[in-house]
């Protein structure tokens, strides 16, 4: 038996206010559907609303019809795990931290299909075989890797075999370079006829499914096709801005002309607890260029970096600067960027400080705030309070102020949304040009770097990830 | 967004009504010895157990001491012996807490082992081995109260600053030039500040609970010395006649302790 | 995996075997000082704890001096006073005259009873008043087992002991206050240890059901299909134990000094009861004794807990 799915006019109100706004599509086996959109657009409010898991609190209006039949306001828990199956958003907080992955695999053949525990039990370590896991079975959840675990619900949503399959933005949390991995994943269900619905702020996933797409904005559906049609030759603007933030729609750069060294390092090597993380690295880093670090994780990006910095002393090796720079020049950019700024103070206290401290005029950064669309209003307002492309903007300008002649910028748009990803890269590439920054930027993304940078060093993984027990935590 | 707010309204009324209830037992305690003319210690053989509201406010006690003028004595006593108890844990315990987490190595080392030296006893059963040396004396008692609970803030406060010091945003500060003295006061302190107010607070009840319960069983201030917990053993054989009399001292000590978990604000476990 | 699990168990257990050792150091060295600080004779003082004060005799005390060599340095009278602790040689008690060692092997049991139905009783109302409270957190149920909780709290043991005496033995004359012998007995000094622990659990149980109501996994058992009763036990049970069975260690602290108030209090012949009374006569033998062993129990029963937890929790097995 196969499911088709079709929803119309879905409407979600709280209160007054009306968060979805008559959305409508049909999902049919073989045709996966993608709902397009940044967080905060109610894309995951549809996948509850199908579910039948919208709080209490929430109206919901239009029709969800399966297979004819339409099952809005009707109490869905019969359905669960057998007619529609649900790939969690960040699974490794979904999958029970006292269970091994093959457990929670099994109990779905024990209990919902009713084998007995033993064959249960080989069905599930079978799935798990499928995706690559099968040094994993006997692993919990904490164990396991961020891309495992969605792996592991991977396993468990093909376990059940629903007709009706929905990924709730399954590339969340994740390592961009996981995010083709799991796209494929996803596409397989799809072409063993299930009907798909994937929930994904991620166009490169949208691609990979093909089948259908939408695209939301704030709770409506702008822009509704054959996947084709619509990542190709998008027709509402904001679409357009979608596509063209991804790395790999930029229009090619003019390249940087870099002069002399800023900063070199001649046979660094450094190991954490027996295991070599760097071994016998030379770089140079010139002014006025940016160098891409690109790598899987765990293969020492940030160590890198942050050896260069003098944030880590390496076990051998040297690294030298350009003479008569102050190390104040010598500067840092984050990935998460609220975790960069004091929680308690507000922004403005925290430029107060760097301004008294290096006897600074306040009028220093004025201009600065001006280029990056920093409006003064934002400077009352404490790092809760700001949006993460806002605090990064503030974090480069902070990080400007001192006149640096390199900064490290330790994936700085990966916890960032496309649109704001494309502002801080372009800022980046901007500094090299006209203030002769280097700059040197570890990324996941290959993209990226070949758009921004001149040059790009790979660091190779010092163990095989996939096996390695519990050697990369999932973000929390 | 509402449940966040009537979260926090009345998280802060709680507060409000423990630092009512605390500023008002304080009043007492230190204006009350002052103003009020009857002498603790001075016994009226002819009025003994008095019932509250005659010559005596509250009545007095089997030997005739006015229960309220003992009542306002007892209170400046717990809550001063309170005050110094967690003052001389809170301090030693947090300065140490952030020297150990900024300086790592062999002295983080050695103060976590001599941390879980107090913590491997009970903290009243440490209390009462010092107290041994010199039952119904004042010294054992509040060394024994500030050592065991010393403990509390420096791990509470090594924890939270080794966090604090490994976030990015201490770093960025060291990489931007703010030197130890910026950071440990503008960011680690301000974080560490409602940590620690709500570790005295809830403490406070603590000292106060254990000074009582020590002097109930004898083993820690004794009699005439006026405090409550003595003050309850020495009017315990007169309960079948003058309940409320025993009551009196079990109340003030379930105000005070009140009060102070209160006043901590959270429901700390 | 399973091997490393195995490794941090051993670690855990190592370390509650220091903390053993730490206890009996510091009970040992603590104890040496009081016998060192009190007046009079020593060697009498030691004399009468070993042989009884009726064969006490003049040169009973030289031989004692002689033997433990009192005129030696410091240090290695020290060492002879652990040396006897380690081998739980801990002497006779200076009043009764009997061997320290005979006395807690009777009064520990009594201990264990009280404290054992304590938990017993804090454990049969904690958890359906947890759940209450949970079930309906916020509204008026949930605010009463708070508000109860607080006030319990607020209140030391010998308070809610008193509360009880007038209630049950004064007023409605049900039980005894004070005493020993049968359940009646038993009762009420159980109960006010179970009323101060049951004000913390309570708490817990509600709070750690609510989290795993909650929480992403407990739902997602849901949507695999599961049957709720596979849900609830298998995943919501097991995980909302956690923080409950890891509180156990800290209700230790607080039931082995509520053991020494309540048993004061009613009268009741544990060891609580005897550390007082060994304080009260400057006993040394019967305070080094009671602390010893009351010290010793709590890390072995703080040690089955880290394996309860450790059993419950792989997190917590591999940490």
């Amino acid at each position: 038996m196969t499911a088709s799915l079709e929803v119309d006019g879905l409407t979600i109100a709280s209160g007054g206010h009306k968060l979805i706004r008559d959305v409508f599509f049909t999902v049919r086996p073989g045709v996966p559907l993608t709902l397009l959109g940044e967080s905060g657009s109610g894309k995951s409010l549809v996948v509850q609303a199908i579910m039948g898991t919208l709080p209490a609190e929430l109206s919901v209006t239009g029709r969800v019809v399966l297979d004819g039949k339409d099952i809005l306001g009707t109490d869905r828990r019969a359905l669960w795990g057998r007619r529609i199956g649900l790939l969690p958003q960040e699974p490794w907080l979904a999958l029970d931290p006292t269970m091994r992955a093959d457990g929670q695999v099994a109990e779905v053949y024990r209990h919902v299909r009713g084998l007995p525990w033993s064959q249960a039990r080989q069905s599930g370590r079978a799935r798990l075989r499928e995706l690559g896991l099968e040094a994993a079975s006997r692993r919990y959840p904490f164990q396991l890797s961020g891309g495992m675990c969605q792996r592991v619900a991977l396993a468990i949503a093909r376990a059940a075999e629903t007709d009706l399959l929905l990924a709730d933005e399954p590339t969340k949390g994740l390592d961009r370079a996981l995010r083709d991995d799991v796209a494929n994943g996803l596409k397989a269900e799809a072409d063993r006829g299930r009907s798909l619905i994937t929930i994904t702020h991620d166009v490169a996933v949208a691609r990979v499914l093909g089948g259908k797409v939408g695209v939301m904005l704030d709770g409506a559906m702008v822009e509704y096709g054959p996947a084709g049609s619509v990542l190709d030759s998008p027709r509402h603007d904001y679409t357009r801005q979608l596509l063209m933030a991804d790395p790999s729609a930029w229009a090619p750069r003019k390249p940087l002309a870099p002069r002399d060294t800023v900063i070199e390092a001649r046979g660094l090597t450094k190991s954490f607890g027996g295991v070599p993380v760097i071994e016998d690295v030379d770089l140079d880093i010139l002014a006025g260029e940016v160098v891409a670090l690109l790598g899987p994780s765990g293969s020492g990006k940030s160590t890198l970096g942050n050896l260069l910095l003098g944030l880590l002393r390496p076990d051998r090796g040297e690294i030298r600067r350009k003479a008569g720079l102050s190390p104040l020049r010598f500067q840092k950019v984050y990935q998460d960027p609220p975790s960069a700024f004091a929680p308690h103070q507000t922004v403005r206290t925290a430029f107060a400080d760097l301004a008294k401290r290096h006897g600074l005029d306040w009028k220093r950064f004025v201009p600065l705030f001006e280029r990056f669309r920093l409006s003064s209003g934002l400077l009352d307002r404490r790092p809760g309070q700001l949006s993460g492309g806002e605090l990064q903007r503030f974090a480069l300008c902070r990080v400007l102020a001192l006149e640096p002649a390199f900064v490290l910028a330790d994936e700085p748009t990966s916890r960032l949304d496309p649109i704001t990803q494309r502002e801080v890269a372009d800022l980046l590439h901007e500094l090299a040009a006209e203030h002769g920054l280097g700059v040197l930027m570890v990324t996941h993304d290959h993209a990226m770097a070949r758009n921004l940078a001149g040059r790009v060093i790979e660091l190779r993984s010092a163990e095989p990830d996939a096996s390695s027990p519990g050697g990369v935590t999932a973000p929390a | 967004m509402t449940k966040t707010k009537t979260m926090t309204f009345t998280f802060s009324r709680r507060r409000a009504a423990g630092a009512a209830l605390i500023g008002a037992l304080a009043l007492f305690g230190t204006l009350g010895p002052a103003v009020i003319a009857a002498d603790p210690a001075q016994q009226d053989l002819l009025a003994p157990l008095a019932p509250p509201g005659g010559d005596y406010l509250l009545g007095t006690d089997h030997y005739g001491r006015s229960l309220l003028a003992r009542l306002a004595h007892a209170t400046r006593l717990s809550l001063g012996l309170a005050v110094l108890t967690v003052l001389s844990a809170a301090i030693p315990g947090t300065l140490l807490g952030i020297a150990a987490a900024w300086a790592g190595g062999i002295a983080d080392r050695a103060l976590g082992i001599v941390s879980d030296m107090i913590l491997a006893l009970p903290g009243l059963l440490l209390v009462l081995l010092l107290a041994a040396f010199a039952p119904g004396q004042f010294l054992p008692l509040y060394l024994g109260l500030a050592l065991a609970q010393w403990v509390e803030y420096f791990r509470v406060t090594r924890a939270t600053a080794r966090t604090l010091l490994s976030r990015p945003h201490v770093e960025a500060s060291r990489l931007l030039g703010f030197g130890p003295g910026y950071i440990a006061r503008r960011l680690i302190l301000p974080e560490l500040a409602p940590v620690l107010a709500t570790l005295m607070a809830f403490n406070m009840g603590t000292a106060v609970l254990a000074i009582s319960t020590l002097s109930f069983i004898g083993v820690g201030l004794h009699p005439p010395t006026a405090e409550w917990g003595s003050m309850a053993t020495e009017l315990l054989p007169y309960y079948f006649e003058a309940p409320f009399h025993v009551l009196m001292p079990a109340a003030m000590i379930l105000l005070t302790v009140l009060g102070f978990h209160l006043l901590a604000g959270e429901d700390r476990s | 995996m399973a091997i490393s699990i195995q490794r941090q168990t051993g670690r855990l257990l190592a370390g509650r075997a220091m903390q053993a050792v730490t206890v009996a150091g510091l009970v040992g060295v603590l104890s040496f000082a009081l016998v060192r600080m009190l007046p009079g004779d020593m060697a009498l003082r030691i004399a009468a704890s070993r042989y009884g004060p009726d064969l006490l005799s003049g040169t009973a005390a030289d031989d004692v001096r002689a033997e433990l060599g009192l005129d030696q340095p410091l240090a290695l009278q020290l060492a002879d006073w652990l040396g006897r602790l380690v081998r739980f040689d801990l002497g006779n008690s200076l009043v009764s005259g009997q061997p320290v060692i005979d006395e807690l092997a009777v009064q520990l049991g009594y201990s264990l009873w009280l404290a054992g139905f304590a938990l017993a009783l804090s454990v049969a109302m904690a958890v359906p008043i947890g759940l209450i409270a949970g079930l309906s957190a916020g509204r008026w149920p949930d605010r009463a087992a708070l508000t109860g909780a607080i006030l319990l709290r607020a209140l030391p043991a010998f308070v809610t002991g008193l509360c009880l005496i007038i209630l049950f033995s004064v007023w409605l004359g049900w039980l005894p206050p004070a005493g020993f012998g049968t359940w009646r007995e038993l009762t009420l000094p159980a109960l006010t240890l179970a009323l101060g622990l049951a004000a913390l659990s309570s708490r817990v149980v509600r709070d750690s059901m609510v989290a795993v109501a909650a929480s992403p996994y407990f739902a997602f058992a849901r949507v695999k299909g599961l049957p709720e009763r596979t849900v609830v036990m298998r995943h919501g049970l097991r995980n909302g134990a956690i923080p409950v069975v890891s509180l156990l260690g800290l209700q230790l602290i607080y039931l082995v000094e509520g053991v020494v108030v309540v048993e004061s209090l009613f009268a009741y012949p544990g060891i609580g009861h005897a550390l007082v009374h060994a304080i009260f006569a400057r006993d040394v033998p019967m305070i080094q004794g009671t602390a010893l062993v009351m010290g010793l129990v709590f890390v072995a029963v703080n040690m089955l807990v880290d394996l309860a937890c450790a059993a419950l929790d792989p997190r917590q097995a591999a940490r």
